[in-house]
């Protein structure tokens, strides 16, 4: 009547039954171990895109330009309007000053434009804008409204990166979600088709304790555990799978990255791998609760 | 304890198997149930533990008609009632531990517990040294006292024997039946299923005789035959 001897005794038959056919078990622990390496790794790309989208929308520059003959008193209102309004830092930049910047980040083709008898740039005016107007969306009125000025001949700013990113980070979330709801369905079908052979090479086991006063719960509970202990072994296999991938990868990633500037390399949460726990349990009890209610007829 | 009122049972498609059975086992009564092959001794037997359902009538064990009694409830009876199953049921794979140790695991023994136990019954029925064996290494009257041993080692209220001796030497078979009988005394209602009419003959027992689905014989057949053998 004791819980402990109870709970002991589904563990070893669970663990026994596991050991009596492992062929079936380690297609259902590797199913499960593939399906959250994958889960891990969509996890670690779509991280990675918000961060580059974070890390560009951090470097938004507002370039505003400036219509010829706009009058400096203008000018100066309308960057006294833009830093109010954005709580950001606005600059005048002069033609003479952003011609030599462009020539200073063209190197020796640089040059060249020290030929150039009229400074071709107008005048415009830099914004950088704070954090809470670096949404996409935001960026896009305000650039909207400056548009609509008179005395602006134009407005830039990174907006197709930025959106693009966005839009890439949206698609990858909604695509995992279809992907990985379809990858677990699978998984769960995979897992229950084991469980039932698990069920069937027992039968006979099952008919003899049905027969001493064994109830149903009593036959259906190691089966149960045996779920969760290969949704529990699958995702310690995909985690130590990723683990290995990043500690080789690391270095190296690192380096491809550089170019961007954002660092870091492939960033790695300690709660996800407490998701792919949960989830790997999840789908092995889910698929041991399927093969239970479908095959064991008790 | 036991009593059945126009029980009939029949499998689909078949013609009864059982028909309008009524007997009545009293509390720590020691009862055969003799008759030819295919008389029905085996599926009367399965009545009582619910491996099958009467097609109609009432089965009462203390009081309770179990003929109705929801799938739920169904462990709860076979806890209190030990089968020696006719065809054994004994498990190739698991130890003789294992496989007696099964009646005490579904109420959830202690696994030290379940093993000290199942070395007292098997003490009982002369197999101790057999504990850590497998079934298929045992002898047919080895196996057949496993499985007795399976049945007793509950302490049930409730003992069914479907040919316990069918596969023992003499010398066996007596020390199994005086086991049976000692169970009995100590409070057991035993019904022995048995085509041994020397058993019957020689434990002056109530007899119960079955005959194409019928029960054409009450109480002292038992005292008859052995009547019968003295005076021959
Ligand atoms: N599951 C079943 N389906 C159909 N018929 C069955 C089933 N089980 C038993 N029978 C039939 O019921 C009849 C009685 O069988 P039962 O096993 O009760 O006989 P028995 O008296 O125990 O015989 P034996 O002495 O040979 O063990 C037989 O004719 C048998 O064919
Ligand atoms: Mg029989």
């Amino acid at each position: 009547m004791s819980a402990p001897a109870k709970a002991a005794y589904f563990g070893r038959t669970a663990l026994l039954s596991m050991a009596r056919a492992p062929f079936i078990h380690v297609v259902a622990v590797a199913t499960i171990a593939i399906a959250l390496t994958a889960y891990g790794l969509a996890r670690m790309a779509t991280a990675q895109v918000d961060k580059w989208a974070a890390a560009i929308a951090g470097e938004v520059e507002m370039t505003v330009y400036l219509a010829d003959g706009t009058a400096p008193e203008e000018a100066e209102k309308l960057v006294k309007a833009l830093t109010q309004q954005t709580q950001g830092q606005a600059k005048l930049v002069s033609p003479a000053e952003a011609l030599g910047r462009l020539s200073e980040s063209m190197g020796t083709f640089g040059q060249a434009l020290e030929g150039l008898s009229k400074n071709p740039l107008p005048w415009s005016i830099e914004l950088n804008v704070p954090p809470p107007s670096r949404e996409p969306a935001t960026l896009k009125t305000l650039a909207e409204q400056a548009r609509a000025l008179p005395m602006v001949t134009g407005v830039d700013y990174g907006e197709a990166a930025l959106e693009r990113l966005t839009a890439l980070s949206k698609g990858l979330k909604w695509g995992s979600v279809l992907v990985f709801g379809l990858v677990f369905i699978i998984t769960v079908v995979i897992v229950s088709a084991a469980l039932q052979l698990a069920i069937h090479s027992r039968r006979e086991e099952i008919e003899i304790q049905k027969l001493v006063g064994a109830s149903d719960r009593f036959v259906r509970a190691p089966f149960l555990i045996e779920g969760l202990i290969q949704g529990a072994l699958g995702a310690g296999l995909a985690l130590a799978g990723l683990m290995a991938l990043l500690a080789w990868l690391g270095p190296q990633a690192n380096e491809w990255l550089r170019f961007l500037d954002v660092g870091g390399g492939p960033a790695w949460r300690p709660e996800w791998a407490l998701e792919m726990l949960g989830l790997g349990a999840g789908l092995g009890f889910i698929g041991s609760l399927l093969a239970v209610r479908r095959f064991l007829r008790v | 304890m036991i009593q059945m009122f126009h029980v009939t049972k029949s499998y689909p498609g078949d013609p009864p198997v059982l028909r309008d059975i009524h007997l009545d086992i009293q509390k720590g009564e020691f009862v055969f149930l003799t008759g030819p092959s295919g008389a029905g001794k085996s599926t009367l037997l399965k009545l009582l533990f619910l491996a099958e359902r009467a097609t109609s009538g009432q089965v009462l064990i203390s009081g309770k008609n179990i003929a109705r009694l929801r799938e739920s409830g169904v462990p709860y009876l076979r806890r209190n009632i030990g089968v020696v199953f006719q065809d054994f049921k004994l498990l190739k794979n698991r130890t003789v531990c294992d496989n007696v140790g099964f009646t005490l695991d579904v109420v959830g023994t202690p696994r030290d517990v379940v093993r000290q136990k199942v070395a007292q019954i098997l003490k009982r029925v002369g197999l101790e040294h057999k504990i850590d064996v497998l079934p298929p290494k045992l002898s047919g009257g080895e196996q057949q006292r496993v499985v007795i041993a399976r049945a007793l080692v509950n302490d049930p209220a409730i003992l069914l024997a479907d040919e316990p001796t069918g596969n023992l030497d003499p010398a066996l078979t007596l020390e199994i039946m005086d086991l049976l009988c000692d169970v009995n005394t100590r409070g057991t209602t035993v019904l022995v299923a048995t085509h041994d009419a020397s058993l019957i003959a020689r434990y002056h027992k109530r007899t119960l005789r079955l005959e194409r689905g019928t029960l054409v014989a009450e109480h002292d057949v038992g005292l008859k035959a052995a009547a019968r053998m003295a005076a021959g």
